[in-house]
């Protein structure tokens, strides 16, 4: 069984992911510009999705007890 | 800045703060109502804000505004402006032919369900190159393929003026053939003078008189 202290670590990384990410995200929605739309494609985007894959990842390598 | 972005901001900082609640206290997650939470503040709405956020920079980049936010095309931007009737660009920028805050993208991108993704992905090559790159002169940028008159033919087939203009019946199949791309609209000693920005460099300007 996983200890519960695990997924919440993963949890809590997801989550300072996708903060960043959506922090970027929103800054760059502050300029009309092409570096802002290539920050925000390339840099904003990879940060929240990487957040959802660890977030998913400790939902199902988490083990009920 | 429009009312919409404004909300996606706002939104988007909504998001980021229930975000930083499920980060900063993930023992919430141990209770029914917090694994609710993370659910949504780590999936369900940023997934939204993303997408919201991706179709804001789409709309974004098909502004004229956006095109010429790169120095390099100060130029093809100084050619929607020009005090000259020749200049295809200016006669459909300063009459409204075009949408004045979306000029570039009404004429330079293909009119298929893909052909605004393909012009962004060939927008994120300019952009590398303009900041990793060797910038060209703006008088050696040239188009990928051959202008294509269905971008032309968009709006005027149909027309009155284009069909029954007496230039564009000078051999009894022109319209067909151009229609069918053989004729090409830009390159045939017809409409040639587009964006000509090496002659732009002391031409008059127009400038638009301001609404009292």
């Amino acid at each position: 069984m996983m200890p519960t202290i695990t997924i919440e670590r993963r949890i809590r990384w997801s989550g300072i992911l996708i903060v960043l990410g959506l922090l970027l995200q929103m800054l760059t929605l502050l300029w009309t510009h092409p570096l802002a739309f290539m920050c925000f494609l390339m840099i904003g985007c990879p940060l929240v999705a990487a957040g959802m894959l660890l977030f998913f990842y400790s939902l199902v390598s988490h083990q009920s007890p | 800045m429009h009312n919409t972005a404004l909300i996606l901001i706002l939104f988007t900082a909504i998001v980021a703060v229930l975000g930083l609640l499920t980060a900063l206290r993930p023992e919430l997650t141990r209770a029914r109502g917090g694994k609710v939470l993370a659910f949504l503040s780590l999936f369900i709405l940023p997934a939204l804000a993303m997408w919201a956020g991706t179709q804001e920079h789409l709309e974004r980049s098909t502004s004229t505004q956006f095109c010429l936010s790169c120095h390099v095309m100060e130029d093809f931007g100084k050619s929607l402006r020009v005090d000259d009737r020749s200049y295809i660009p200016a006669r459909h920028f300063q009459n409204n032919f075009v949408p004045r805050d979306h000029a570039c993208f009404t004429c330079h991108t293909d009119y298929t369900m893909f052909g605004d993704y393909k012009a962004k992905w060939r927008g994120v090559h300019h952009v590398l190159v303009q900041y990793f790159g060797k910038v060209p002169k703006p008088e050696d940028i040239k188009l990928y393929t051959p202008y294509n008159n269905r971008e032309c033919l968009h709006c005027h087939a149909g027309m009155r003026a284009y069909e029954e203009a007496s230039s564009h019946h000078k051999s009894p199949d022109m319209l067909a053939r151009a229609a069918s791309n053989q004729l090409s609209c830009v390159s045939s000693n017809c409409h040639d003078i587009v964006h000509d920005v090496a002659g732009l460099k002391d031409a008059p300007m127009w400038a638009p008189k301001a609404v009292e």
